[in-house]
């Protein structure tokens, strides 16, 4: 199966400087894809080339097979997107907005228009003028016009920008029944790791404009390895059994720290306590995304500069 | 494209300034009206005009003689005077007839800048202001070609100019109309071309001056549209516009005492009445050339707005 969004050693260059350095990867129908990277790695430009808006200087990006470059009009049509804040003209109302961006489509007609209202929610104020609407509501007018013309890529940098918990859920959940329900590809940029853990079925990690990886949510937590925490009194005698089990173990802030598998506790508590030792607890640490994230772009940090 | 043109139209539409600017137009032609019938009053017309023209065409005449290297600009604005008025006294005409309708329309027809002003303000912003907005990131990624776009962003700038100038010309009219009333009897207009005297319609005059004067407007719109679209710097293209709007025609006329070249500067060839009426800017000057002119003018500003539109990167 071909992705719907395919980059195709994409590269972006302004005055002299690579941006972006041959990224290629594809994005699928009914997932949500992820854009993850530090501030500055690129990944508003790597979105801006894919709906058009910066020119690409070598590579191409194709849109269901058509190339955002030479075919522009039938790619686009296939996206919808917000590039940042969604800014609106703020002196029309909301459903003047919805009207305005209908026309530059073709096949968008009333009943669209409605049925997107009504699909995020806005109904009551939508013919109130777009300068009195709060942060949340711009963004769900702007999740609005990006669905209107029925797109099969749904793009959004930083949905969740300014956004309070019950807003960001709101959109989460919104996101997910688009995929589900509708099959949509969704690709959202956020340097918010647990949001993208959340969200997300596959990311890709892009750092200084390269591709560092591209993993589903699980393969990327997976990849760290399992470290069991034991609280037991006392510590100094308790490390020295564990050692004599061949199990790497070392002193941590509260007690003993391994790396083990989970088949081998209770065998570890049983000689704990053969030996007298007490144990008050017994943890598994797992890394969170962003211990992870921060662990793969440092990683790749000193290889850069190695 | 209508339904591009519907989107641009209701951007304008939709903002209180444009109802300021009508307004202003509007408001301004009135008051105009009420100062030129207030003044108008205590002016009887005067019954000796035969006396008094013949005067002043036998001062004209002999300045002519007297000074005979007088600077060719005088030179004609004097045999002009004294053509018409001559004209004036075979034919019984009075210099001050009766203030009507169409005299009116004629002194309103100053307010043509005005209504290039406001043409320029919106010429200058309706590219601009998208990147301001950031809205542009929302107009450039639907299937719509940029050109298209910019090509319906230069057609409202063009339908708005045409709006204001049909505006003023309405207002003035009606303004004229009521404070006025219509002449007794038709006064014809006196235009002197090329040595000879010819009588034309006062409306015909009057349509075509308010005609040909659009075209500066035009012209002076295209350019703020260009710098607008090029600079993405609303600022920028009103300041200059205007500046050259009123400034431009005086610096052409300064250069062209000097220079030859000044023809193929672009305000020497916006107006065109001087075909009509008077005398070209610099001798040699005809009605193709200036066409010409024009023609380059309008191309290159459309080219670099285009050219510059399709390639930008939209990054802000």
């Amino acid at each position: 199966m071909t992705g719907i969004v395919q980059l195709q050693n994409v590269t972006k260059t302004i005055k002299g400087k690579t941006i972006i350095d041959s990224l290629s990867f594809e994005v699928n129908k009914g997932e949500v894809f992820g854009f993850l990277g530090p501030n500055g790695a690129g990944k508003t430009t790597t979105i801006r080339m894919m709906v058009g808006l910066i020119g690409i200087t070598s590579g191409d990006i194709k849109i269901g097979g058509n190339s955002i470059q030479s075919n522009f009009e039938q790619a686009v049509s296939r996206i919808g997107a917000i590039v940042e804040n969604p800014e609106m003209y703020k002196f029309l109302t909301g459903y003047e907005n919805l009207i305005h961006f209908a026309r530059l489509s073709n096949k968008v007609d009333k009943q669209k228009i409605d049925e997107v209202v009504k699909l995020v929610n806005l109904s009551d104020r939508i013919h109130d003028k777009v300068k009195n609407y709060s942060l949340g509501m711009r963004q769900r007018l702007g999740v609005a016009q990006a669905l209107l013309h029925d797109p099969e890529v749904l793009i959004l940098d930083e949905p969740t920008n300014g956004l309070d918990p019950a807003g960001i859920r709101e959109m989460r959940d919104h996101l997910k029944m688009l995929t589900r329900e509708k099959g949509l590809a969704v690709i959202v940029s956020s340097h918010l790791l647990s949001e993208m853990e959340m969200m997300c079925d596959r990311i890709a990690i892009l750092q200084k404009g390269k591709l560092v990886d591209v993993q589903t949510i699980q393969d990327f937590k997976n990849g760290v390895d399992h470290v069991v925490e034991f609280n037991v009194v006392p510590v100094d005698k308790a490390l020295v059994i564990i050692q004599a089990l061949g199990i790497p173990a070392r002193k941590g802030e509260a007690g003993l720290t391994c790396k083990i598998n989970k088949e081998d506790i209770p065998s570890i508590v049983k000689s704990l306590t053969t030996e007298n030792i007490n144990v008050y607890g017994i943890k598994e640490v797992t890394k969170s995304l962003e211990e992870r994230f921060l662990e793969v772009t440092e990683e790749r940090e000193v290889s850069l500069y190695a | 494209m209508l339904k591009l043109l519907q989107n641009e139209w209701m951007k304008i539409i939709k903002r209180p300034g444009t109802f300021v600017m009508m307004g202003l137009l509007l408001v301004t032609v009135v008051l105009m009206g009420g100062i030129i019938k207030y003044q108008s009053q205590d002016e009887k017309p005067n019954p000796n005009w035969k006396l008094e023209i013949q005067t002043t065409i036998a001062e004209q005449k002999q300045n002519l003689v007297q000074m005979e290297n007088v600077p060719k600009g005088q030179r004609e604005y004097l045999e002009k005077s004294i053509a018409i008025n001559e004209y004036r006294l075979e034919h019984n005409l009075a210099p001050n007839g009766e203030y009507a309708i169409w005299s009116f329309v004629q002194d309103a027809s100053s307010l043509i800048q005005l209504a290039g002003l406001f043409t320029i303000i919106v010429a200058a912003g309706i590219v601009a202001s998208e990147f301001n907005w950031g809205t542009i990131k929302l107009l450039l990624i639907r299937p719509t070609s940029r050109s298209k776009i910019l090509l319906a962003k230069y057609t409202t700038v063009i339908s708005f100019a045409l709006l204001m100038l049909t505006l003023l010309f309405g207002f003035s009219t009606l303004v004229g109309w009521i404070a006025f009333g219509m002449p007794e009897q038709s006064t014809p207009y006196l235009n002197y071309f090329a040595g000879k005297v010819t009588e034309e319609s006062m409306v015909f005059h009057l349509i075509k001056f308010h005609g040909l004067s659009s075209i500066s407007m035009i012209m002076l719109s295209t350019m703020a549209f260009m710098i607008s679209a090029v600079f993405r710097n609303s600022s920028l293209a009103i300041g200059l516009s205007i500046f050259l709007m009123f400034t431009g025609a005086q610096f052409t006329n300064l250069i062209a005492i000097k220079f030859d070249w000044a023809k193929y500067i672009l305000f020497a060839n916006t107006d065109l009445m001087q075909y009509f009426e008077g005398m070209p800017l610099v001798e040699g000057m005809t009605l193709p050339f200036s066409v010409s002119m024009l023609v380059v003018y309008f191309v290159l500003f459309h080219s670099l707005a285009f050219f510059v539109f399709r390639k930008r990167d939209v990054a802000a």
